[in-house]
């Protein structure tokens, strides 16, 4: 009988050389990861569905593998690393000391319509930094997410920088009575479309071709300062990392809205509640990771507690390199 | 350097036309003959112009192998990458529209055959309406489908009418407005973002996009 070497769509098995620079790279970042006071959490594949029933988005439910066990649980596979250690910390919380540095390594599954480069198997690797308020926490996850992706992206990195909520008010302004519907505006910006923006609300146009608003004020009185400090943590940044292309842009993420009229067009991950970054690496630019804060997904679970955090997809980081020839993929 | 994908087909004119209105592209003269094209542009070290059709032109700039290019958003609505949409052109618009033997959409629940090269777009059509549809995916001369009772009602491109006309078919209801967009892969326009918003500027100057 001949057996077919054929796999399902969307996962890839690594042989040799593959193999060995997927577990290089790793083994680099685990290193960096414990050099940095990290402590590993192993999480298992499978969980209980019900825990995040309640946080997740229509999206989000879509992409997870959920199934019924023989006992008649239901069951999903792990989608995402920082919502499932959220959900077992919260109810420790009290009992443990912060801040508490965890790092975490393994598959997520998720399930993308079949296209090429959208695989439905990931390797990540992540950090999550619990119990520090404020920039102090940002700007270390940052420094230890820049420091990652340094030597894996050969230099070539372009991280984006903003924060949730940025732009909820010129949103919600624009969205006056008989005026355009807030989500759908936020996804036009994230867009750049310009012509629907600028019929909209003339003071986003800025934001969609700089990143920027023409003043600061503009974003108004929550969200200006919080600006200004964003644009001080990314010079500290750049001074740090020179190499890398830093940059701050608000209609990057103006799907990442804080307020429940804008919460529907919520991005992939929703739960950043406040800074929020991704980065592009290697010569195609391809997207390799990201992170943010995220409080209030422990708020919900029912803890308190400043979260912070990152991950990078392996095979994504070293996607960019010639090298990764012997990939035995399904397509 | 910055490459530009260019759609082969009907949107090719249209691109040329307003890319030049704008005083971009004036040296390109290899429209379609050659994969790849490098183009002399004041202001940049030259554009890598590339000659893609238009069902494989978003995975490009998806993909940053193109930094940025034009595609019909009819095409966008199927296989729609995490890209930027900035600009829509202005001249070679259609319509994206339900057309069938007669005027009448299908009756509230019934079930009827949809042919189309659009599975996607007819999906998100259908789940709006009072009556239900087997997607039947063509890859072209859609017209044949309700015209020889393959289907009873078609999702296609009309741009003036007279196929429908010259086959006794009718357009029942427009879906959406088709145009040309200008596309630009998200990590591009933070690399290129003077370019591109130069090139943006010029070409809703020039009253070819918006």
């Amino acid at each position: 009988m001949r057996i077919s070497a054929a796999l399902p769509t969307g996962v890839a098995a690594l042989l040799f050389e593959s193999a060995r620079r997927r577990r290089l790279a790793e083994r680099r970042l685990v290193a960096l990861l414990e050099g940095a006071g990290y402590a590993e959490a192993i999480l298992p594949i499978l969980d209980y569905l019900e825990p995040y029933e309640a946080l997740l988005t229509p999206a989000g439910r879509n992409e997870l593998y959920r199934f019924i066990d023989r006992d008649g649980e239901q069951l999903a596979l792990r989608g995402d690393f920082t919502p499932m250690l959220a959900r077992l910390l919260a109810p420790r919380l009290a009992a443990l000391d912060l801040p508490l540095r965890l790092y975490y390594r393994g598959d997520v599954v998720r399930y993308e319509e079949e296209r090429a480069g959208r695989q439905r198997e990931f390797y990540q690797v992540g950090a999550e930094l619990l119990g520090i308020p404020g920039e102090a926490a940002e700007s270390e996850i940052l420094r230890l997410f820049l420091a990652a992706l340094a030597p894996e992206a050969e230099g070539d990195i372009q991280v984006v920088l903003g924060f949730a909520g940025a732009l909820d008010r010129l949103l919600l302004d624009a969205a006056l009575p008989g005026a355009a519907d807030p989500a759908a505006l936020a996804a036009a910006v994230a867009r750049r479309e310009r012509a629907p923006v600028r019929r909209a609300c003339p003071r986003l146009l800025a934001v969609v071709e700089t990143g920027l608003p023409e003043r600061a004020d503009d974003l108004g009185p929550e969200a200006a300062p919080r600006l200004a400090s964003l644009l001080a943590l990314r010079d500290e940044l750049a001074a740090r990392f020179p190499a890398a292309r830093l940059t701050v842009d608000l209609a990057e993420f103006a799907r990442h809205g804080l307020d429940p009229r804008l919460a529907a067009e919520a991005g992939a991950r929703p739960y950043y509640d406040g800074v929020v970054f991704h980065a592009f690496a290697g010569a195609g630019a391809i997207p390799v990771g990201g992170g943010g804060r995220y409080d209030s997904l422990f708020r919900r679970l029912g803890a308190e507690v400043a979260a912070v955090g990152f991950s990078l997809s392996l095979e994504r980081l070293l996607a960019g390199h010639p090298a990764a020839t012997d990939q035995e993929t399904s397509r | 350097m910055i490459r530009l994908a260019l759609p082969k087909g009907r949107n090719l004119e249209v691109t040329l036309a307003a890319f030049r209105a704008a005083g971009l592209l004036r040296g390109y003269d290899g429209a379609g003959r050659s994969l790849l094209t490098v183009v002399a542009e004041a202001g940049t070290a030259g554009i890598e112009v590339l000659s893609l059709k238009d069902w494989d032109l978003p995975l490009y700039v998806e993909h940053g192998v193109a930094d940025c290019g034009v595609v019909g958003s009819d095409v966008l609505g199927e296989v729609d990458g995490d890209l930027l949409v900035p600009l829509r052109l202005t001249a070679g618009r259609s319509r994206l529209s339900l057309i069938g033997r007669t005027r009448e959409l299908p009756p509230a629940g019934g079930q009827v055959r949809l042919a189309t090269k659009y599975p996607q777009t007819a999906r998100r059509v259908v789940a709006g309406r009072p009556w239900g549809a087997e997607i039947v995916e063509l890859s072209g001369s859609i017209e044949l489908a309700p015209l020889l009772a393959l289907a009873e009602v078609a999702l296609d491109i009309v741009q003036t009418g007279r196929t429908l006309a010259e086959n006794n078919l009718v357009e029942i209801e427009t879906v959406a407005e088709v145009a040309a967009c200008f596309v630009v892969n998200r990590a591009s326009y933070q690399r290129h973002r003077r370019l591109l918003n130069d090139w943006i500027g010029r070409l809703e100057a020039a009253e070819v996009a918006a």
